[in-house]
């Protein structure tokens, strides 16, 4: 799902906003984008090729530009009250194989960045993280290791127990000090397979045939703990494991995207996204991906899915659409999806929305799911 | 009293050496009084100052007292400037620190012949009585040449040198001095050696000189 | 017309060349030390501001209890458990022969608050080969590169500085050799400190060889709650920035380069009134040609502006020059003293050029407001005008008369103010006094001396030629008096400097003698320290060991113990209360003399430096509550020590008692040794012994050498500047006495053809003057007693935190009065040689009226 989310360039752009060059949101996407297209070729490329290869592929892929380990979570408190959770770790090389420097204390290929996010009520938080590859240290300051499945920068860490690999795994990120501190520890279990994206884990982007390779663990049934606002509450829910590298980019004509991974109530899994601006003919470029429940995926045509905005609002300066009407009408669906609170903004480097939402049926307005969106470009 | 024997006297300027007294032959007995008249840049002054020991001759010999002034040096020649001669300028030279009083007794006190009551009678005669702590500048220009004359006086020189003490006064004001000054000449029984450019000044005098091309054209005895 | 007139007006000093060159030498000198002192001040504004930006002063600093130097690991493991800090390399390279410091950043992690290292897009290019060399353009000088030309290049290193036991002498021998190294390519930044290189610390630890240790791990102010542990956490807000500590110094200098101004003035006003008297008949006849009034001051206004413009150039020009002069002794003092790094090349900001430019027409038009008075006001007809001006002088005498006591009343109340306040404050408020006191006197000084000049006159009646010398000067008092007054500031102030340097020197020599009581020291680090302290002691020829101890404590509030507000990181300092030390070790306050204060301070108390006892208003007796290991725990203060040289405060306690209660470490080691004991040999052995170089253990007397000089340092630019003060007011008198040397030698022809010798004559003015000066130097001794006690009571308390005792030297007093008398006869002689050489029949016949 999350493949154009925080590309390369955005990684870079969120160095140089820490460092303390101003640029402002409007400017960061074309320009973001426009430092993909370079280099690239001295990348290791994404194709269909070969098959995905587990555990190998839960590794890092340092031959490929970009990539990530993606996690959403809409969870329950033991109050009863919703919360959305978000845990990113994105990695990016910072030269190709060949060019890299020679091992030295300090000398980086790699630069890795990571999100936390938590979402309850009207209540947002927010974290980022940044950290060098170091090329004489195999246990660093930030990495991901195959087997046995490891994610970390500093003490963020995703991780599987020994032998139950990816398919058990415990998750804990914590930032702040006393009483403004804020994240979760979570227990994460596979309910169902991982989901390919396209033959054998390829997912082509554009007609030229680039694209990325991407699967994901969208049946993540999770327990754990929450603290927020100085409290800490027990919570359980589900989750949505996304796995996406590649060395090729976005066109400079997309100024952003609109991305919903939805888990519908009977137990299908929904991913629809929408790039605007790129699409043929200067359109948007809109593609959907229905997961049934034992994991079998339904690609929808580009002309079988309509995404339109319902309604906007103002957040963070900027009109932010809030509400949604989402539409398969090949496998009956008639979806409004509504964001739980607008206050969803996440501000860091390179700022985005990103928050958890509701799923209900247009006709009935009952609701027949939960999920997450992420918007960027407004 | 005063004796000048070829004096000669030449400037070097930028363009050459300038004569200015070509072999001056003059005599000034005790009581005498003498008229130096010419042109303007004649030499009168120059002639003058030669006289009071203000510069000394490029040749010749100038006697005062029977004390030849090439043979002193400078503090003697100053000295005998303070004992024994008087000058009154055209621009009266004043000392503008000291009151008319002080101004009065300078000379006499630096010759260390201070007379009060010759000073008194002074002040009386100069018209200047009551205005003993005036300062110069508060005086008229009659009355600082009055004031120039009596401290020239007030030392009881042998011999007064004036250098157009009226020049710089109204008709009026220079009857006035000049009959003062003649009045106390005959008093103090000085010799004095007068310049000036009028006539009518230097009428009153027992002798008048022209000073003509750096020579002196006797007219009168 | 207006052109006209001042075409007219400028003629003037076409035949007075002397009043013009017066003119502008006042104004040359004034704007000149006052634009000097303001470009030093600029630069080592402009170097703290950058060093600010750079880390130290406002990020928390994390540092190993062990005294282990920090590494990769450390900085990994506590990334990994979770703290947020950042490493930093720094070390020093030398290029070209030039020493500059390196810092190593690690942009990723560095707290985004700081403006430190890459911008923008340019942050890959920073990480990653070749990777990149930032630097301030004024370092590009060190290097010998233009601005043009630098960006891209990689100049080549000599030799890699900093290396472990190296020091600064070992390297000397062999740093012109190249190591083959080269710099990142370099890229400009303004904001960066000079002389600092900022490179990514993977280019820095290739530079310097350092593998993975480093200097520093920082974390954003107020990050971490409690340090890790293991490790000791530094408060950013307990460390001083280098501008709060340097903030008297940089006012000292100010104040001095005011006083210049003050007298640089006084010589433009003189040159001013003098011209203006001289063009009065010129004024008056234009007017009656049918010239406005104010047409006239425009065009008086337009010479200023004219004599503005080249006096600022003239001015910023040679105070520029100055200022580099200066600047690496103030540089060298600043960082001795207050360890401030201060760019040794000049570099002056925009409102430095206008605020130089505007002080020096405010000044121009200070002085020359009198003058635009008298031409708005002229009198067409000069009815009057020269009667008028005894009564004038006597008017404008009583004004200042009354001018003076009033200031003395400001003076008075200000002293008065300075007595309510506690110590230590005040010194904007102790300037305004010592301004007011120079004022007041200087005021007084023409009145006091026409007073004086009035009763010698009737005492000298006798002697006419002493009589006539004496009204005479008073006749010139109106002239010479501004000259007068410029030179009683100059002289007082120098006493009263020169008192308080002196004062100091011999208080500070003293205090070293005292302080420094074993004759050997040994410095390292606190890791090799305690251990060589045991070895030390197992040695036949050592015959005492006296450790000494550093550490930190926060002080809560004395009244609030809980308060989390109100701590203040302090320094700790140990030394070993034996005979040796307790005997000598100088005190200021106890609260029941020496012998119960050492006893009590073995007994749970403390001593406490005279800085901390003035900032924290603290005196023997009272108590502090000192944050131990332990928890917090009060502290009674047994007495207060002298601790000059240091800016900030400080707590003493026995070494035994930091090192085992405060999580102190060794910081050197005084030794005694016996008699017979080969220092050499113990220097040997010790050096084989321990990794240390052989300059690890110093004798007392370099130390006294060293500290000796960097007194003297401080002391440079105060003399310098006060020694120019003097120069300035010897310039005013000279340019009076030169612009009224034409009428002095009228009046002395006069006198010279009743008969006074010329040699009288020529020397005469020397004893007016002479006179005249001494009588001024006389005013001005006690004058410069209490600028000395304005300075040694209350300026150096709120400057530097310690009092020094008021010492008066009669030598000074009696240098005092000869410099005046110097200034006076040097000023007087030119005019003198002038009437030596010119006939005085010549000057009889200059005189017109």
């Amino acid at each position: 799902m999350n493949y154009f989310r925080l590309s390369t360039a955005l990684v870079a752009m969120a160095c140089a906003t820490l460092i303390g060059c101003q640029e402002s949101p409007s400017d960061a996407a074309p320009q973001g984008f426009a430092g993909l297209g370079e280099n690239a070729e001295e990348f290791a490329q994404a194709d269909a090729s070969t098959p995905l290869s587990f555990p190998r592929d839960h590794g890092s892929h340092p031959d490929y530009r970009i990539e990530w380990w993606y996690l959403t979570a809409n969870l329950e408190d033991d109050k009863g009250e919703p919360l959305g959770l978000q845990w990113t770790l994105f990695r990016q090389a910072l030269t190709p194989p060949d060019e890299r420097p020679a091992p030295s204390p300090w000398a980086a290929d790699q630069v890795w960045m990571a999100h936390l996010g938590i979402s309850r009520g009207e209540t947002h938080v927010a974290a980022e993280r940044f950290a060098r590859s170091h090329s004489e240290h195999t246990n660093g300051q930030a990495g991901a290791e195959a087997a046995p499945f490891q994610a970390w920068i500093d003490d963020w860490l995703l991780e599987s127990p020994p032998g139950a690999n990816f398919e058990d795994f415990t998750l804990q990120a914590y930032s702040g000090e006393g009483a403004d501190r804020f994240g979760y520890t979570l227990t994460l279990s596979a309910q169902g397979p991982l989901v390919w994206h396209g033959e054998n884990g390829f997912n082509a982007k554009t007609v030229e045939g680039q694209g990325s390779r991407y699967y994901s663990q969208p049946f993540l049934s999770i327990t754990g703990r929450v603290t927020l606002s100085g409290e800490t509450r027990e919570v359980s829910g589900q989750g949505w494991l996304d796995r996406e590298w590649s060395s090729q980019l976005l066109s400079q004509e997309q100024t952003g995207w609109d991305w919903f991974s939805l888990h519908l109530d009977d137990g299908r899994k929904l991913m629809a996204y929408r790039l605007r601006g790129g699409g043929e003919a200067g359109g948007d470029y809109v593609f959907a991906h229905l997961i049934s429940v034992d994991g079998q995926t339904q690609l929808i045509g580009a002309d079988r899915v309509t995404l339109t905005p319902l309604e906007t609002q103002t957040v963070a300066n900027r009109d932010i659409p809030t509400r949604w009407s989402l539409t398969l009408p090949d496998a009956g669906l008639q979806l409004i999806v509504e964001a739980r609170h607008p206050n969803r903004w996440m501000p860091t480097s390179v700022p985005y929305w990103e928050g958890d939402v509701v799923v209900r049926q247009a006709e009935t307005q009952e609701n027949v799911g939960v999920g997450y969106l992420e918007m960027t470009g407004y | 009293m005063l004796v000048l024997h070829q004096v000669h006297k030449t400037f070097s300027t930028p363009q050459g050496t300038l004569p200015v007294l070509n072999g001056i032959n003059l005599t000034l007995q005790q009581g005498d009084s003498l008229a130096l008249m010419g042109e303007s840049g004649s030499g009168k002054s120059t002639l003058l100052h030669l006289a009071a020991g203000l510069d000394l001759p490029s040749d010749g010999e100038i006697c005062i007292d029977g004390h030849a002034l090439s043979s002193l040096d400078e503090p003697a020649r100053a000295r005998l400037r303070r004992q024994s001669l008087g000058l009154v300028f055209q621009q009266f030279h004043l000392v503008p620190s000291l009151s008319v009083i002080d101004n009065l007794r300078l000379q006499a006190r630096l010759a260390d012949r201070e007379d009060a009551e010759w000073t008194a009678h002074l002040m009386a005669r100069l018209g200047l009585s009551g205005r003993e702590a005036y300062y110069p500048e508060q005086l008229s220009g009659g009355q600082q040449q009055r004031l120039a004359i009596g401290r020239a006086l007030a030392a009881r020189p042998r011999l007064l040198l004036a250098d157009e003490p009226t020049g710089n006064l109204d008709e009026q004001s220079a009857d006035t001095v000049l009959g003062l000054l003649l009045d106390l000449v005959k008093e103090t029984r000085c010799a004095l050696l007068m310049v000036t450019h009028s006539a009518r000044v230097a009428a009153p005098l027992d002798r008048l000189v022209h000073l003509h091309l750096g020579r002196l054209e006797d007219n009168a005895s | 017309m207006i052109l006209r007139v001042l075409a007219t007006l400028l003629a003037h000093y076409r035949r007075h060349p002397g009043q013009l060159a017066m003119l502008l030498l006042g104004l040359w000198v004034a704007s000149a030390l006052w634009s000097s002192v303001q470009a030093v001040n600029a630069t080592a504004k402009d170097s703290y501001a950058r060093a600010n930006a750079l880390f130290s002063a406002n990020l928390d600093e994390l540092s190993r209890r062990d005294g282990q130097p920090l590494t990769r690991e450390d900085y990994l493991r506590l990334r990994r458990e979770g703290f947020p800090v950042s490493p930093i390399l720094e070390g020093t390279l030398e290029i070209d022969g030039e020493r500059l410091t390196i810092v190593g950043i690690e942009p990723l992690t560095l707290p985004s608050s700081n403006t430190l290292g890459a911008s923008g897009a340019a942050l890959t290019a920073f990480i990653t080969p070749p990777w990149q060399t930032r630097l301030a353009p004024d370092t590009l000088d060190l290097l010998g590169l233009s601005r043009q030309q630098a960006p891209g290049m990689t100049p080549a290193v000599d030799s890699a500085g900093d290396r472990a036991g190296d020091s600064a002498e070992d390297r000397a021998g062999d740093s012109i050799e190249d190591s083959g190294q080269r710099l990142p390519p370099l890229a400009l930044r303004t904001d960066l400190p000079p002389n600092t290189l900022v490179m990514d610390i993977a280019a820095a630890a290739l530079l310097l060889d350092r593998d993975n240790t480093l200097s520093q791990l920082v974390t954003a102010p107020g990050a971490l709650s409690t340090a890790p542990e293991g490790y000791r956490l530094t408060r950013a807000a307990t460390l001083a920035s280098p501008e709060q500590l340097t903030e008297s110094f940089h006012l000292n200098l100010t104040a001095l380069a005011l006083l210049s101004l003050v007298v640089g003035l006084f010589i433009v006003q003189a040159a001013l009134g003098l011209a203006m008297e001289q063009r009065l008949t010129t004024l008056r006849t234009l007017r009656a040609l049918g010239v406005p009034a104010a047409t006239l001051v425009m065009a008086i206004l337009l010479e200023l502006l004219v004599f503005g413009v080249l006096g600022a150039a003239l001015g910023l020009a040679s105070g520029i020059w100055l200022a580099g002069q200066l600047l690496p002794d103030v540089a060298t003092t600043l960082s001795s003293l207050y360890q401030a790094d201060v760019n040794r090349s000049l570099v002056l900001p925009w409102h430095y050029w206008v605020g130089s430019l505007a002080i020096t027409f405010g000044g121009l038009l200070l002085a020359g407001s009198g003058v635009l008075w008298r031409a708005a006001r002229l009198n067409v007809l000069a009815l009057g005008q020269s009667q008028a001006w005894r009564l004038a002088y006597q008017r404008q005498l009583n004004r200042m008369t009354l001018g003076a006591a009033a200031v003395a009343v400001l003076a008075l109340g200000l002293v008065l103010w300075l007595s309510l306040l506690p110590p230590g404050q005040g010194v904007l408020i102790s300037f305004g006094f010592v301004a007011a006191l120079l004022l007041s006197s200087a005021l007084c000084l023409p009145p006091l001396i026409n007073g004086v000049l009035h009763l010698l006159q009737r005492w000298l009646r006798r002697h006419p030629l002493a009589h006539w010398a004496v009204a005479d000067i008073q006749l010139q008092l109106p002239r010479l008096s501004l000259a007068m007054m410029a030179l009683l500031i100059a002289l007082a102030t120098n006493l009263g400097v020169s008192s308080m340097v002196g004062g100091f020197r011999l208080t500070f020599l003293d205090w070293l003698d005292q302080r420094l009581a074993a004759p050997l020291y040994v410095n390292a680090s606190p890791s090799t320290l305690a251990p060589m302290l045991d070895w030390l002691d197992a040695r036949p020829d050592v015959a005492e060991t006296l450790p000494t101890a550093r550490g930190s404590v926060d002080l809560l509030a004395m009244d609030d113990a809980q308060e989390q507000g109100t701590r203040k990181r302090i320094a700790l300092f140990g030394i070993t209360p034996a005979p040796t030390i307790t005997d000598r070790w100088p005190l200021l306050d106890t609260t029941e003399g020496r012998p119960t204060a050492w006893a009590a301070l073995s007994a749970n108390s403390v001593f406490i430096n005279e800085q901390m006892a003035v900032a924290q208003q603290l005196v023997p007796g009272d108590a502090v509550t000192l944050d131990t290991p332990q928890g917090a725990r009060p502290f009674e203060i047994a007495a207060v020590y002298p601790d000059y040289g240091n800016p900030r405060q400080q707590i003493l306690v026995p070494t035994e008692v930091l090192i085992q209660r405060f999580g102190g470490e060794v910081a050197s080691i005084g030794l005694v040794v016996n008699d017979r004991a080969d220092r050499q040999a113990l220097r040997q052995a010790m050096t084989d012994r321990f990794d240390v170089s052989t300059e690890a253990m110093v004798d007392q007397q370099e130390i006294k050498r060293l500290a000796t000089q960097i007194f003297e340092r401080t002391f440079t630019i105060t003399r310098a500047l006060n020694g120019l003060t003097l120069g300035v007011a010897a310039l005013a008198l000279l340019a009076t006495l030169l612009a009224q040397a034409r009428e002095r030698r009228r009046q002395l022809a006069s006198l010279w053809a009743l008969g006074v010798p010329r040699k009288t004559l020529t020397f005469l003015p020397l004893f007016q003057l002479g006179g005249l000066a001494l009588f001024t130097g006389v005013v001005a001794i006690p004058l410069g007693i209490a600028i000395t006690w304005t300075l040694v009571a209350i300026i150096n308390v709120a400057a530097f935190g310690w009092r020094l005792p008021l010492y008066l030297f009669p030598w000074d007093i009696l240098i005092t009065l000869i410099t005046a008398l110097g200034v006076a006869l040097a000023a007087a002689a030119l005019p003198s040689i002038q009437l030596w050489r010119t006939s005085p029949q010549a000057m009889l016949n200059q005189g017109a009226t």
